[in-house]
């Protein structure tokens, strides 16, 4: 065992819950049942550390197997780092029968040919995922594995997802992925977030849509009223209400999105009195909503009465178009059009 | 969030030593038969609706440097202190002394133990000449612990640091103090919660005194906001922050960040040079604060009204409503103290 | 635009009808709940709102409302703009003892002060009654409803005690101690 190997177990172990060890460990699946049984898990983790190495030795594993253990974990709690979204576009006739072997041989094939020291690790999840570990190197150097590369690309579909990408590399990935998944092109899609699942249920629209004709029944929460002598005069507005929030930002549980940001670039509206509304220049700012679950938040929101109904288009554009970065530029005199793109 | 206030933790104002005349008192008007005992304050609603603009003064050469080096960004707790008995500046070197002893025996005795930290404490109390604005002002007092390390020479490594401090006192009210109180009513505080409670153990003790916890409610953070943005055109400001949280369920977090000059300009489209004095009033600031609440408002339809303005922030310094402020720059650092004794002293009960 | 008007309807015998107006609807159902509960010699009719005017489609159903009670949250305030932009769609007949404005989290010290005052002078320059309620209670959801059931029953016309609305108005409305008037 080397010391980036050693220098990896031990990150995997700080992060990792005691409860969850053993879990994991076992997930891996290169250390034997009475080599995990053997150790204790209630020791501190510096300890434990020491023990897990010695059995790794004894094994004989290598960097190899802890990058392997490291996946394990990331694909365990997809909803650690910052993940960014893209979509790939316009698909030749052959994308829509690439398979994972294909997809993985391509891949490979593409990338070392770019890049001539880069370790990879693919795996292919249950749910159609493709987990990809990437560590790089150059010319000279070995592949770091202390600061992997991780795209997850759902086979079929244009979404991938990638964690830790810097920009010396981000040409080399894309030109791989768009070649081995046979688009012609990649583009950001301006959506990410801590948390790959919310991310990927938004992009999928894997979520409880409610669309402006459905029929629904919002009994749940507009109760009637506990006692006869008790009315509610705004009952049918507010059901009204609720509608729209719910169409805006989906019904029950909605995927867990934590931010939005607004760039924006527009005209002053405040109020008419204000000598500022007939200035050419525009009025810039950046709003960021955040919180722990934001289409919820947005939803109360505007069921509540603090937000206006209907919902405007600003936001509604988070679950229509999935994005969660938007810049509002408005052309500086005169024009008055609003486009939510770049 | 101003909602997490609930009756259990609003202190009730329990204390009888009025000193001042014009405290409202419940008997004053027997038709309030809804009034909600508890608010009987030094200033009473005394709320002043203009105040002079931020001034860039040259405060360095009032102030040694170094000593108000100390004061920028640190991010202080905020809370009111009522005045203290028989404080004097003179005397401040005996107060470092019994100051140590106190909190090495409160250590001793066991209560909140730190690991490292058993070794000792040296405790200074020094004095900030230059920082009252006015005569009735007391000068400002700033407290050091140091803990001394066990083994070699090392260095003293300050671990908590407090200030009380008294910019632009309400004059009349400092003014009627008998002589033997000195009103400090502004006390800010970094470092360890038990540290800070025992430090505050031991001026109450001495001092016959009384410390409560300082919100800042959202017309305070309006107004520095307004002043903060007023400062632009002398010293650039960067950015205007302003924080505010919805009680929707999970709670909201909306954060508008305005451009300086942009908020400059609408700040100076509302306020007029010309009026009293370079005074602001407060007309003015609440068209401000409206005028950026109604651009978010054409944007996204929420009411930011229906939330709560948590938190105002520039490069000059930032103020969180639940009482924690930095400083960012010794440049207006007498507009905000200003602020805030008065706050202090609206929240100081009589 | 249609004023909710006092006395256009005829009130049905030994019936209260009392309208609570809360932009937030924090509050008015479990203040609603109490109140029903409470009551047990005549029929109390509560009408939740959200904010005046009220929707036309249920003026025909709607009862003669004897009392309006306008719920401000005084960490909000928005609740304060609405029942503000609220007022000004009732007639003015409902002013003669049949509004009332009801406070929550006033305890919450110098946080709510001056949007207190506020409330305090809307209440005082319409010649209404103010009272502070304690919402995180039931004591104090219980107490606020026997308050207002207290005014209801003197609106309605219920009252044992030879006594109007009116006339227990000027009692009981708020005003404002002249040191605070100044501006």
């Amino acid at each position: 065992m080397d010391e980036q190997a050693r220098a990896i177990l031990q990150r995997i172990l700080r992060k990792l819950p005691s409860k969850k060890t053993p879990s994991t460990l076992r997930a891996w699946g290169c250390l034997s049942a009475e080599q995990l049984e053997d150790l204790d898990y209630t020791q501190p983790k510096w300890l434990l550390l020491e023990n897990l190495i010695s059995k790794c030795e004894e094994s004989g594993l290598r960097l190899k197997d802890v990058t392997k253990l490291e996946m394990v974990y990331h694909i365990e709690n997809p909803n650690q780092g910052k993940w960014h979204a893209f979509k790939l576009t316009e698909p030749e006739d052959e994308a829509v029968s690439v398979d994972f072997t294909q997809f993985k041989e391509m891949f490979v094939a593409h990338l070392e040919e770019v890049v001539q020291h880069v370790s990879i690790r693919m795996k292919k999840q249950e749910d159609g995922a493709v987990w990809i570990r990437m560590a790089w190197g150059d010319n000279l150097t070995r592949p770091n594995h202390l600061k992997p590369t991780y795209a997850v690309h759902y086979l079929q579909t244009p979404y991938v997802f990638i964690l830790n990408l810097s920009a010396k590399h981000k040409p080399f990935l894309y030109q791989a992925l768009v070649l081995s998944s046979r688009h012609t092109s990649i583009n950001e899609a301006h959506l990410s977030g801590r948390s790959l699942t919310a991310m990927r249920d938004l992009l999928m629209k894997q979520y409880q849509q409610v669309f402006p004709n459905q029929e629904r029944t919002l009994k749940e929460r507009n109760a009637p009223p506990s006692h006869p002598n008790i009315e509610k005069e705004h009952a049918e507005s507010a059901e009204r209400t609720h509608q729209m929030a719910c169409e805006a930002f989906g019904d029950g549980t909605v995927p867990k999105l934590e931010t939005a940001v607004y760039k924006l670039e527009t005209r002053y509206r405040g109020s008419s009195n204000d000598t500022l509304s007939d200035r050419d220049e525009l009025f810039r700012g950046v709003v960021k909503f955040s919180s722990p679950n934001l289409l919820e938040s947005l939803r109360h929101c505007v069921s509540t009465g603090m937000a206006e109904a209907p919902v405007t288009p600003l936001l509604s554009s988070i679950t229509q178009k999935g994005r969660n970065y938007f810049v509002i530029a408005e052309k500086a005199p005169g024009a008055t059009s609003q486009t939510p793109a770049r | 969030m101003e909602g997490r206030v609930s009756a259990v933790n609003t202190p009730a104002h329990t204390r009888l030593t009025r000193r001042k005349s014009y405290g409202r008192n419940c008997m004053e008007s027997p038709v309030v038969f809804w009034q909600t005992p508890g608010h009987l304050t030094t200033l009473g609603t005394r709320i002043p609706t203009s105040r002079g603009a931020a001034r860039s003064r040259n405060i360095t050469s009032k102030v040694d440097p170094e000593q108000l080096a100390l004061l920028v960004k640190h991010e202080w707790k905020l809370a009111y202190v009522t005045p203290l008995y028989r404080f004097q500046h003179t005397q401040l070197k005996l107060y470092s002394k019994h100051l140590t002893a106190f909190i090495l025996a409160e250590k001793q005795q066991g209560v909140a133990i730190e690991v490292g930290l058993e070794a000792g404490f040296k405790v200074t109390l020094s004095t900030i000449h230059g920082m009252a604005e006015t005569e009735e002002d007391a000068e400002t007092v700033f407290i050091q612990i140091h803990s001394k390390p066990t083994f070699g020479a090392d260095a003293l490594k300050p671990v908590w640091r407090g200030w009380l401090t008294c910019v632009n006192g309400d004059g009349e009210y400092l003014r009627s103090l008998p002589p033997d109180f000195v009103s400090l009513p502004l006390f800010c505080s970094s470092g360890s919660e038990s540290l800070t409670s025992l430090v505050r153990v031991w001026f109450e003790r001495t001092f016959d005194c009384n410390f409560g916890s300082l919100f800042l409610n959202s017309t305070t953070l309006n107004w520095l906001a307004a002043l903060w943005t007023g400062c632009h055109p002398t010293s650039n400001i960067r950015f205007l922050k302003l924080s505010w949280t919805m009680p929707t369920q999970p709670s909201l977090d909306i954060m508008y960040t305005v451009n300086p000059q942009d908020a400059w300009e609408l700040w100076n489209s509302i306020h007029t040079e010309d009026s009293a004095e370079g005074r602001i009033h407060i007309d003015e600031v609440q068209r401000f604060m409206n005028g950026l609440e109604t651009h978010f408002f054409r944007h996204f339809k929420i009411y930011l009204s229906a939330g709560t303005l948590t938190k105002v922030a520039t490069s000059l310094g930032s103020a969180h409503h639940e009482g924690k402020i930095k400083i960012g720059s010794s440049d207006y650092i007498d507009t905000l103290l200003t602020l805030l004794t008065e706050c202090a002293l609206h929240r100081t009960p009589v | 635009m249609a004023l909710l008007a006092p006395y256009t309807k005829i009130p049905e015998p030994n019936t209260a009808t009392i309208l609570l107006v809360e932009s937030e609807e924090k509050f008015q159902s479990r203040l609603a709940d109490a109140i029903v509960q409470r009551e047990n010699d005549a029929i109390v009719n509560v009408r939740l709102a959200r904010r005046l005017p009220l929707p036309v489609e249920n003026s025909e159903t709607r009862p003669r409302v004897d009392l309006v009670v306008f719920i401000v949250n005084l960490l909000s305030e928005h609740s304060l703009q609405v029942v503000e932009n609220s007022l000004s769609h009732l007639r003015s007949d409902f002013f003669l003892g049949k509004v009332c404005f009801m406070v929550t989290d006033a305890r919450c010290g110098a946080l709510t002060q001056e949007r207190l005052l506020s409330v305090k002078k809307l209440a005082a320059s319409h010649r209404c009654p103010l009272i502070c309620a304690e919402h995180q209670t039931e004591d104090g959801v219980a107490m606020a409803a026997s308050r207002l059931l207290t005014l209801l029953k003197v609106s309605a016309g219920l009252s044992p005690v030879a006594t109007t609305a009116l006339y227990l108005s000027t009692l009981t409305r708020c005003t404002v101690p002249s040191e605070l008037d100044e501006d």
